[in-house]
Formats: structure tokens, C-alpha cells, sequence
């Protein structure tokens, strides 16, 4: 790998017509890691995804996927990344061995490593009894998982993932998610566009967020504790409620429900608020994260969009 | 999920390969795939079998007809000769109706299905990905050719057609095959719609086919110019009231002639027509013609278009019953042939389509036609 493995954009721009899709985005993905792509419907993110598996070229800006230019060096940044569409379309009359062993040719792998490699991939998302059935008569989910195993047919440095969890039952997306930290444990640089932004949560290492085309944010999920926002309940809301105001403690009600929503810095902060409270005589029913990290930084740019 | 994912795949270490770089190998993985896509859908096995019943009907029938005039005594003709050439006919217009559609579905339909992206970012060029997709298609077309050989062959024991020209029919059937589908490939690479693109093959297949002709047809004011020609006519002055019969002597008359010379290319691109043009002939067109092969005649046809108009004419041996002793030349056709000009013509348009298709599959792409996705 070149020195320069992972993925790099930088004041990347692509309009189609007068619709600017991706306005100026700047995004860098490290090997070894999971790095999450969010945004709202219409963010630019599919687009963003195309121009960096080497389909579209950029209006502007530099890309450079596994070290290589998608656009300059197409062929060589093409034989390093696994690029994983939204949409699935896929060849209906074709089993699901055959798609595989096509795509290994279409990779230039030779027959015998190709028919090899599909095995191990069907073995890898569960779908080795289904192999010989034509692809049609494959669900979503399995056809999702199918989508997966062509991605890696050419064992890429590079994974792009294009909303890999729709449509996957919830075994599939635990499956989905052991596979992908798997893969960034071997090195392998992975980024991936949700909605899911729970399971992101579990997923992710760094998340970057586009809105409007543009990146807004970029946050490192699993690195250190972040303030992040905490539900708390007790079995008397109102005796709880007394409590937080006379020990000064900010919070908030919960929209829609007896909780009361408190900002706390780290985890040690959440264990002393439990502590006192107890202490204090209140009966505390439960206290954890309300929602995941991704989620609240998600909801946190909506406010600040409107 | 216990399986190693780094295993076997060896990593892509073969250097970068250009649009235009073609390879065996990938040539047959996109040709493969898209015969197995084909072979597995059930219409096209319906729609060999039909084609395989209607030439044989179209056969049978020609054949039936044909038999009983050859069973009267007085006419022991060989009847393989128009039995031919309405066979060939028959299957080479069916040929240019089934053609287009199988070719100008296969990138614009692809696409619309998601699976034309799926090619385009593995290692395979843009030019692995046309011509294995010109090669399905003309494979397919070719499928439909072999169905139909076995009643030119029948149609040759009829006599009066040589083995050679049924080698070189289905030889120039075959190309010319190849060459709608070519063109089809390159409309849907281009048109969003697979409706569209097919459209647009129609309209080129029947723009050579017919609209040329046509043109041909009235362009005949245009060629003709008023010449002088050296014409053996009837004595000057005579009344036809004489009891006695006309001299024929010649004049030199401004009259207006037709040169077809300068148009007959019109006519080349026509797939009739080259199919017709490259066939050996056995025996003198005239013999051909009264045995009622259209193909030969129409070999006649654009070769005596080439010929162009002759510089002497005969008005008058006819008329006096002395064709014996014309002075006046019989026109001699020319034996320079039409159909390398046809062919080269169509084959340029093929090209031509190969040649855009290649293009628009390049990747990264920097425009997107209106309402297409790439993926």
C-alpha cells in the first residue's frame, strides 16, 4: 500500500445541471477503522460515494482512494476498492455463485481462484445454501447480503458502503456489523452511509456529516467520552424533578414521556448523578444514554440547520 | 463469521488498461453473462422456435407453389433459384426486425436495471464490456441464421443455385446481422430509454433499407441531363406509310438520359442489396432471371444503375425485325462490384456505434444523460 492508504476528499464539488449535489465536502477515512457517512435524504451522499469508487467525476477537488486517483489512475484505484450501491440491481437469471464467479472474472481472477473465492464469500454472509438458486427468488436482505460479497470479491484496501443495513433482518445487521469491524481490524478502510444511526453507533469509529452537500461535522465516536445527553426516570417523576432542581442540576423534560433528559460530561459524571440521587433517597428507575452518540449529533445539526 | 476474509484473492498487480484495451478473458466474461442472461429467459426460446416455423411455413409454401409449375410438362425449369431468393429475402427482413432488438436494450436497459455499474467499476474496460455485449447479441442473431440454413439448403435442391452462393449469403447475412446490431448497441448507449434506442435502430436499419432507395428514386430528374446521343433510328423523312421497310441509319439526337452512375451508391448500403451483390452467379443473368431468382436480379439491378446510360442507342432494329444486324453494341453490364461500397458503408456505421458506446462507458463519467442514474 502506498504510504497514503485510506481515503482522502478535499473540497470536492459535483453538480448535475443546476443541482448541486455535492457543494464542497472534505472527508478523510483512516485504515483500520469504520468511518460512518451521515446525512439527511438528498445530503449528496450516494453521489459522494460514486465519485469516490471511480463512476463520476468530480466538478472539482481531489480524491485519492487506497492512493490512487479515481479519476487519473481509474484502473488502479478500481483494483482497491469495493464499492456497494444503494440500489442493488443484479443479474435476476444468474445464481448466486455465478454473480460471484462473474464479478471474480470481471476482477480478472482466473476460473478455478474465482469458483474459490465465491464459496468462502457465500460461506461469509450466510447465503452457501441459497448459492445455486437463481438470484431472483433472493430477498432483500439476502440480496443485500449478496451485494456485500461482491463488494469484497477482489479483497479491496478500500469499502464503500452504500446504506449496507437496509432492508437486513436483525441478525443480518449483527452479522453485517461483526463483518465490517472485522474487516477494518485487517487494515481495510471502510466507510459507510446509514440512516440506522444506532447501529452506526455500534459500527463506527468516526463519523462525518454532510448536509445540503456540504460537510458540516466530522466526530470521532469511539475515541474518549463525549458530553452526551442521559435519560433519566425514577418512580416518582415529581419527586425527581424536586430533587435535580434543588441540587441544581440542568435537565429538561422528555417530550413525550415522564423522563428527565440531563447533559452530562462523561460517564464518571452519569455514576456520581446515580450515586447521589440514590443517596438522596430518590427512587431511580433507570439512567442511560438517551440515544446514541451519532444519533444526538445528528439531531444537534438539525437544530442548528433550522 | 469465522471466515478469514484475506484469503486467496491475489491482489491486482497487472498495470493500469485503457479504455480501449481488450483482453480474451474479459471479453468472454461479458459475453458469457449476458448469453446465460439470455439462453435462461424463456421468450427467447418461444421466439426461436416461432422464427424456426415461420421460415419453414414461408419455405414449404414457396416450395408448394413453385413444385406444381415444375411438375407442368411444359415447363421443366429448375424452381431453386426463386424458391432461393425469396427464402433469403424472408429471413434477412426478419433478420432486420429481430436484430434490433437484441442489442438496443443492452446498456440503456442495464442501466436501468443498476447491474451496468456492477461491470463498470471491476477491472473490466469499456471496450470489454461493448464488444462482449456485440458479441452476445450477434451470437444471438447468429442463433436465428442457423435455424434458417437448413431451408436454404433445401432450397438449393431445387437447383439452379450453387453451394458457393449460399455460402457467401449467409456470410454477408451474418455481417450485415452484426452491423444492426452494432448500431443498436451504440443507440443504447446513448438513448435513456430502451424504447428509445430502438426506435432510432429502426429508423437507421430502414433508412439504408428504404429511405436510400428512395432517395435514389427521386434524385432520377436530377441525374437526367439532356445529352447527345448517337441514336440508329429510322431513315429521316420516312411516313410509315410506305409499303416498303425502313433504313436505319444514325443520328445524333439531344435527349434526355439518366445517369443512374452517378446516384447507384445510393443504393449500395442496402442490406438486400449487398446480400444479393455478393453472390456468384452461375449462369448468364438472363437465364437467372427467367428462372425468377429475385437476388440475381437484383444484382442486374444496381450493376446496370452502375453501368450508367450507353453512348449509343438502338431505336430502329426492333422495329424493322434486322436486331441481327444492329450496329449498336448490347449494353454490357459492368462486372465492378457494388456491395464492398455497401458493406464498408454499413460496416462504418457499426463502428460507429461501437465506437460511442465505448465512450459513454468510460469511467469516471463527466455527464450524466437527463434521468439516467449511473448505478
Amino acid at each position: 500500500m502506498t504510504p497514503e492508504g485510506g481515503i482522502r476528499a478535499q473540497d470536492v464539488r459535483r453538480s448535475f445541471g443546476p443541482v448541486r449535489a455535492v457543494a464542497d465536502v472534505d472527508l478523510v477515512a483512516v485504515p483500520g477503522r469504520v468511518t460512518a457517512l451521515i446525512g439527511p435524504n438528498g445530503s449528496g451522499k450516494t453521489t459522494l460515494l460514486l465519485m469516490l469508487a471511480g463512476l463520476l467525476t468530480p466538478d472539482a477537488g481531489t480524491i485519492s482512494v487506497a492512493g490512487a486517483d479515481p479519476v487519473t489512475e481509474s484502473y488502479a484505484a478500481r483494483s482497491r476498492t469495493g464499492w456497494m450501491p444503494d440500489v442493488f440491481g443484479t443479474w435476476d437469471s444468474l445464481t448466486a455463485r455465478e454473480v460471484l464467479t462473474t464479478v471474480g472474472a470481471a476482477y480478472r481472477l482466473d476460473a478455478a481462484a474465482a469458483t474459490a473465492r465465491a464459496a468462502e464469500l457465500l460461506e461469509l454472509v450466510h447465503l452457501s445454501d441459497l448459492a445455486d438458486q437463481p438470484a431472483h427468488v433472493l430477498s432483500r436482505g439476502q440480496k443485500q447480503r449478496l451485494g456485500m460479497a461482491r463488494a469484497l470479491v477482489h479483497d479491496p484496501e478500500v469499502l464503500l458502503l452504500d446504506e449496507p443495513a437496509s432492508g437486513l433482518d436483525p441478525r443480518s445487521r449483527v452479522d453485517l456489523r461483526v463483518l465490517v469491524r472485522q474487516l477494518a481490524a485487517q487494515g481495510k478502510t471502510v466507510l459507510v452511509s446509514s440512516h440506522v444511526l444506532t447501529e452506526l453507533d455500534e459500527m463506527a469509529d468516526d463519523a462525518v456529516f454532510l448536509s445540503g452537500g456540504r460537510t458540516v461535522a466530522t466526530r470521532s465516536v469511539a475515541d474518549g467520552d463525549l458530553p452526551r445527553e442521559w435519560r433519566l426516570t425514577a418512580l416518582d417523576p415529581a419527586a425527581l424533578r424536586r430533587w435535580l432542581e434543588e441540587s441544581g442540576q440542568a435537565y429538561r423534560s422528555e417530550d413525550d414521556g415522564p423522563a428527565a433528559i440531563v447533559e452530562l460530561a462523561d460517564d464518571a459524571a452519569a455514576a456520581a448523578l446515580l450515586r447521589s440521587a440514590v443517596g438522596a433517597g430518590v427512587d431511580v428507575s433507570s439512567l442511560a444514554p438517551a440515544g446514541g452518540v451519532l444519533e444526538q449529533a445528528y439531531l444537534a445539526l438539525e437544530e442548528e440547520r433550522r | 463469521m469465522s471466515v478469514d476474509v484475506q484469503t486467496t484473492a491475489p491482489r491486482p498487480t497487472a498495470p493500469g488498461r485503457g479504455t480501449w484495451s481488450l483482453t480474451w478473458h474479459g471479453l468472454r466474461t461479458v459475453t458469457v453473462l449476458e448469453l446465460r442472461q439470455r439462453v435462461r429467459s424463456t421468450r427467447w426460446k418461444t421466439a426461436l422456435v416461432v422464427w424456426f416455423l415461420v421460415v419453414g411455413l414461408i419455405t414449404l409454401l414457396t416450395t408448394g407453389a413453385f413444385s406444381i409449375l415444375a411438375d407442368d410438362p411444359y415447363n421443366d425449369e429448375p424452381f431453386g433459384g426463386i424458391v432461393y431468393s425469396i427464402v433469403v429475402g424472408f429471413v434477412l427482413f426478419l433478420g432486420l426486425l429481430v436484430a434490433p432488438t437484441l442489442s438496443s436494450g443492452a446498456i440503456n436497459g442495464d442501466r436501468n436495471a443498476g447491474t451496468l455499474a456492477t461491470l463498470q467499476v471491476t477491472l473490466l474496460t469499456p471496450a470489454e464490456i461493448v464488444l462482449g455485449k456485440l458479441a452476445a447479441s450477434w451470437i444471438a442473431a447468429l442463433a436465428f441464421l442457423v435455424a434458417s440454413i437448413p431451408f436454404l439448403a433445401w432450397a438449393l435442391a431445387g437447383g439452379g443455385v450453387s453451394g458457393l452462393a449460399l455460402l457467401t449469403t449467409v456470410l454477408m447475412l451474418a455481417v450485415v446481422l452484426g452491423v444492426v446490431c452494432a448500431i443498436g448497441l451504440g443507440f443504447s448507449a446513448l438513448v435513456g430509454k430502451t424504447s428509445g434506442s430502438a426506435v432510432l435502430t429502426y429508423l437507421t436499419v430502414g433508412g439504408i433499407t428504404a429511405v436510400l432507395p428512395i432517395v435514389f428514386g427521386l434524385l432520377a430528374p436530377v441525374t437526367t441531363t439532356m445529352d447527345e446521343v448517337r441514336v440508329w433510328d429510322v431513315e429521316a423523312g420516312y411516313s410509315w406509310a410506305e409499303t416498303e421497310a425502313p433504313e436505319c441509319e444514325w443520328h445524333t439526337r439531344e435527349i434526355g438520359v439518366w445517369h443512374s452512375e452517378r446516384t447507384w451508391w445510393l443504393l449500395a448500403p442496402n442490406p438486400f442489396v449487398v446480400v444479393a451483390d455478393a453472390q456468384p452467379l452461375t449462369d448468364e443473368p438472363e437465364t437467372l432471371l427467367d428462372d425468377g431468382n429475385m437476388l440475381a436480379a437484383l444484382q442486374y439491378g444496381v450493376r446496370y444503375a452502375r453501368t450508367g446510360p450507353a453512348a449509343e442507342q438502338d431505336w430502329c432494329s426492333d422495329m424493322v425485325g434486322t436486331s441481327g444486324q444492329s450496329p449498336v453494341e448490347e449494353v454490357v453490364v459492368t462486372d465492378q462490384l457494388v456491395w464492398p461500397w455497401g458493406l464498408g458503408f454499413d460496416l462504418l456505421l457499426g463502428a460507429a456505434g461501437v465506437v460511442v458506446a465505448v465512450n459513454r462507458l468510460r469511467v469516471p463519467t463527466e455527464r450524466l444523460s437527463r434521468g439516467t442514474r449511473v448505478a
